[in-house]
């Protein structure tokens, strides 16, 4: 394969300004339980060859399944005719790299493929038994998941770079239903659950059916509970929900190709302008965002990018003030950055690479714990686990729905809410946050299902954060 | 390659109780941002689906591999997992029907099948002079695409094949940043006009005025049908998902046969409709066919897989998104809203004091599945009705409400349909869409600013 991607660039190099190929194969796993019994079994394979050209500025992009010579001499000719058929466009250079040489493996302790489909099994009927504790509890599923993926990268420029990733992870969720009334809890996350770069061992440090009475216990409790008052209040975001927001309001907002208004399309622009580094306030002084490559254990962790560029660790916001984008080798050239900040990334060797997220990660505070968090706010609300999430095209108005909040009293968790919402307005929100807690409450929390591009692409990345604190936030707005 | 082919051979490696489903995706797309072209993707892909019953249970397997040797693979990888299952007691799966032959045959449109990259330069080059006329900036994409469908058991084997167009030009105003929107979803590529649809988004975005804002409350509104589809299909995942209804998580549990919208809604499945993306049959290879959900308002069904119907105690309808049934349940493809006397959107602004035109919504989600609460965004071409007539632009609006809330609140449509679709092709091409009409709704409620 090596070869062949070589030859294949050294043909495409007489053609092109520009090209470069990716072998991608992929291997998944899924196993589910509902309501005490196997719900999904499935097993995944694909593999194929992705080509990029570049002629009088304008991309061309063609892809065919397998990993022969005559296909990727197809895929490449497709490339070309597509790139040749459209208007000129002129677009600007790309950003120096150099060619990115080399193999990188993420680190696995146990390969989830190698473990028995049977012992999987049993976690997760153990997981079920536990779900079904509750008689309120109508539905109870719990799910594992494992996912390698192999790349090999070469480009005309002379990059050839090889990298395996294998990820894990699972979750558990009980629906109640109660009438009209219907919750969900999820641990310890909804939307997937917590997956990270790792073997089957992260699997079971999730400890799932532990933890299944008291989300059975919970899911009750919520069909039963007041509903969150509406008002203005402090809220405190941590786990998962706080996870998405920085992703939704942050993450997607920062995405260089969004900010120059090229997904003005689909996934939109963004409020951020493009000369605002250094300058355009973000947040509060308590506020510092990374994008981070390199998070051991983060789904948005690499060696390179899919354009062959090295995987790294940049300032996004710095106390609060927007100190970088996340970009590509495209991109940056255009607003004069030095070098591409590695973001390029591709769902499967079939969707071209677009500016995407690496772990975008909230720098730790000093507030100590999550209990020392929630004993200095004295009262507010709490949400940890996201059911619902909305945001415009330029990432500037949100409304999130929790699974459950906690109204916080006297400094301590005190009664369940259900339908915890809240909304505001980016800049101001992050203006809002007073407190992050300690470096030991730091966590990764996964996110699967980011979805960009046309035709679409979802991609896996993940975001570091510990809980935090945001003052005179609007709640209870569905 | 020949689907059907691929789909006879993975069945008879996986022996009887197995069903074999093969999807081949030929396709092109074509984005554009700031009149200029960004980027191209030209797919050529396929993927097998085995499933393989044992004791009850679906053990199921993908491949893109169409030798014999990896479709071999794949059905021991089924049977494997099917085993696995079935191991830990016996399921529920009564197993899969005879693959009904009933090709769909005004789905395909030879020339779009040639996925021709000089169509879609041609669509794109009209798109950008028409915007670029108006001083507006043309964003958007083209696509095209031929799917091939075959489903097959170890006795038989359908064969399906349908061809998809889509596009959509947004144009953007340099200076105010206001939007506008169009888009055309069809079979043939031909039908799509680019600088024609450039013309009307540019309509939109170029309307005379300031664009104010609307305090958060509830207006009436005249949604186009660009968001009338959205709408539509969030109902189709929390009202009529026959695996949630089976669960008592739906919408519709223990409504059916009541009064959920007001009498003016018809809402069906047409999966045959010449006007919509017609299908032959389903993931598990069951027919297509109409069925009517909602009726003069009264809640009439749901749609169903096999695995959801056996839960249910009912039949399939023929609404498997995967063999076996997809992890969230059965969810209708072809949804088609009839129409009502309104001669146009203009005629139903008419019948408003104060209220909200929406073009389109935008990051739609589902908040609470079992009121049919959902939020979302307006965009690209909202407007202030006022005395009865569309006057001036509005920043765009929140929206939180229900549904059936608003079907409940509806008081006039058009005659008119349009095939609405996103264009939104994640995994698999899949192409689908909702044909509805304009729709006004007395009451619909804004919670927010969303610009």
């Amino acid at each position: 394969m090596h070869d062949l991607l070589e030859n294949l660039m050294d043909s495409a190099a007489r053609r092109a300004e520009y090209a470069d190929a990716r072998f991608v194969r992929t291997r998944a796993e899924r196993l589910s339980t509902r309501n005490g019994a196997l719900d999904q079994l499935d097993s995944d394979e694909s593999e194929g060859i992705g080509v990029r050209v570049r002629l009088r500025g304008a991309w061309g992009f063609g892809a065919v399944r397998g990993a022969d010579r005559y296909g990727a001499d197809e895929a490449l000719g497709r490339a070309l005719s597509v790139a040749e058929a459209q208007p000129a466009a002129g677009g600007a250079e790309l950003a120096p790299e150099p060619p990115a040489r080399g193999r990188w493996e993420s680190p696995a302790e146990r390969d989830p493929f190698e473990v028995p489909l049977e012992d999987k099994l049993a976690v997760l009927i153990a997981c079920d038994a536990g779900l079904r504790t509750d008689p309120g509890v109508r539905v109870t599923l719990a799910q594992f998941q494992a996912r390698r993926v192999d790349r090999l990268f070469a480009s005309t420029e002379g990059a050839l770079c090889e990298q395996r990733t294998t990820e894990c992870g699972g979750s558990i969720a009980a629906v109640a239903v109660n009438g009209d009334e219907s919750q969900v809890r999820s641990y310890p996350a909804s939307h997937g659950g917590s997956v990270a770069q790792a073997g089957y061992e992260h699997f079971v440090r999730l400890e799932l059916a532990g933890a299944a009475p008291r989300v059975a216990d919970e899911a009750a409790q919520l069909v039963r509970a007041p509903a969150c008052p509406p008002g203005r209040t402090t809220l405190v975001l941590a786990g998962e929900q706080l996870g998405l927001q920085i992703h939704e309001s942050v993450g997607h907002a920062l995405e260089l190709d969004r900010v120059l208004g090229r997904e003005a399309s689909y996934a939109g622009t963004s409020f951020v302008p493009a000369n605002g580094i250094g300058s355009v306030r973000l947040g509060s002084e308590m506020v510092s965002f990374s994008a981070d490559a390199t998070s051991a254990g983060g789904l948005g962790t690499y060696r390179w990018d899919d354009e062959g560029v090295s995987g790294r660790r940049e300032p996004l916001v710095h106390e609060g003030v927007l100190a970088g984008f996340l970009s590509s080798r495209e991109t940056a050239a255009e607003i004069g950055l030095p070098r591409s900040g590695g973001c390029m990334r591709a769902d499967g060797f079939a969707r071209q690479p677009i500016v995407r997220m690496t772990n975008v990660n909230l720098e730790p505070g000093a507030a100590g714990s999550l209990d020392d968090l929630l004993a200095d706010t004295g009262a507010g609300l709490l949400i940890e686990t996201n059911r619902s999430w909305s945001i415009d095209n330029r990432r500037l108005h949100f409304q999130f729905e929790g699974e459950a909040g906690w109204e916080i009293r006297d400094g301590e968790r005190a009664r369940l809410v259900r339908n915890p919402s809240y909304a505001g307005r980016t800049a101001s929100f992050w203006a809002g946050c007073d407190a992050i807690c300690s470096p030991s409450e730091w966590e990764l929390t996964s996110l699967l299902d980011c979805g960009k591009g046309e035709p679409g692409q979802v991609i896996r990345v993940s975001h570091g954060s510990a809980p935090a604190r945001f003052r005179d936030v609007e709640v209870g707005v569905a | 390659m020949n689907a059907g082919d691929v789909a006879q051979r993975a069945a008879a490696r996986a022996g009887r109780d197995a069903l074999a489903l093969v999807t081949r995706e030929r396709s092109l797309t074509l984005r554009f941002a700031h009149n200029r072209p960004t980027q191209a993707t030209a797919i050529d892909d396929v993927t097998v689906e085995l499933a393989v019953v044992r004791a009850g249970h679906v053990g199921r397997a993908t491949t893109n591999a169409v030798d014999d040797g990896s479709l071999l693979a794949c059905a021991r990888r089924a049977a494997l997992a099917a085993e696995a299952a079935a191991a830990s007691g016996d399921g529920a799966f009564p197993g899969f029907p005879v693959p009904a032959d009933a090709p769909s045959d005004y789905g395909h449109d030879p020339e779009t099948a040639r996925l021709d990259p000089e169509c879609g330069g041609a669509a794109l080059a009209a798109a950008f002079d028409a915007a670029a006329g108006s001083g507006l900036e043309g964003h958007g994409i083209w696509s095209a695409g031929e799917e091939e469908r075959a489903v097959a058991t170890a006795d038989r084997v359908a064969v399906d094949r349908t061809t998809d167009a889509f596009m959509k030009v947004i144009c953007i105003a340099p200076g105010s940043g206001r939007s506008g929107y169009a888009a055309e979803t069809a079979v043939a590529a031909g039908r799509i006009d680019g600088g024609g649809l450039a013309e009307r988004a540019a309509a939109k975005a170029a309307t005379a005025g300031t664009s104010v804002e609307l305090e958060p409350g509830e207006y009436p509104v005249v949604f186009a049908p660009d968001a009338v589809g959205w709408l539509c299909d969030l109902l189709a995942g929390t009202a009529f998902n026959g695996l949630a209804h089976a669960e008592r998580r739906g919408a519709l549990s223990g409504r059916l046969g009541q009064v959920v919208a007001a009498p003016a809604i018809n809402l069906a499945d047409s999966p045959r409709l010449r006007r919509t993306l017609p299908r032959a049959f389903d993931a598990d290879g069951v027919a297509k066919a109409s069925l009517p959900l909602i009726q003069d308002g009264v809640a009439q069904g749901v749609v169903h897989d096999v695995r959801s119907a056996a839960l249910a105690g009912a039949r399939s309808t023929g609404h498997a998104l995967a063999p076996g049934g997809h992890p969230d349940g059965p969810h209708p493809t072809n949804l088609v809203l009839a129409g009502g006397g309104a001669a146009d959107e203009q005629e139903l602004a008419a019948r408003v004091d104060r209220g909200v035109y929406v073009t389109r919504l935008w990051y739609a989600n589902v908040v609470r599945p079992k009121e049919t609460l959902v939020t979302a965004v307006t965009r690209d071409g909202t407007f202030l009705i006022e005395h009865g007539m569309i006057t001036r632009p509005l920043r765009d609006l929140r929206l939180t409400d229900s549904v059936l809330g608003i079907l409940s609140r509806t008081q006039a449509l058009t005659g008119e349909q349009k095939l609405t679709s996103d264009g939104e092709f994640y995994g698999r091409r899949f192409a689908f869409g909702v044909v509805c009409p304009a729709l006004l709704a007395s009451s619909v409620r804004f919670t927010g600013p969303a610009s």
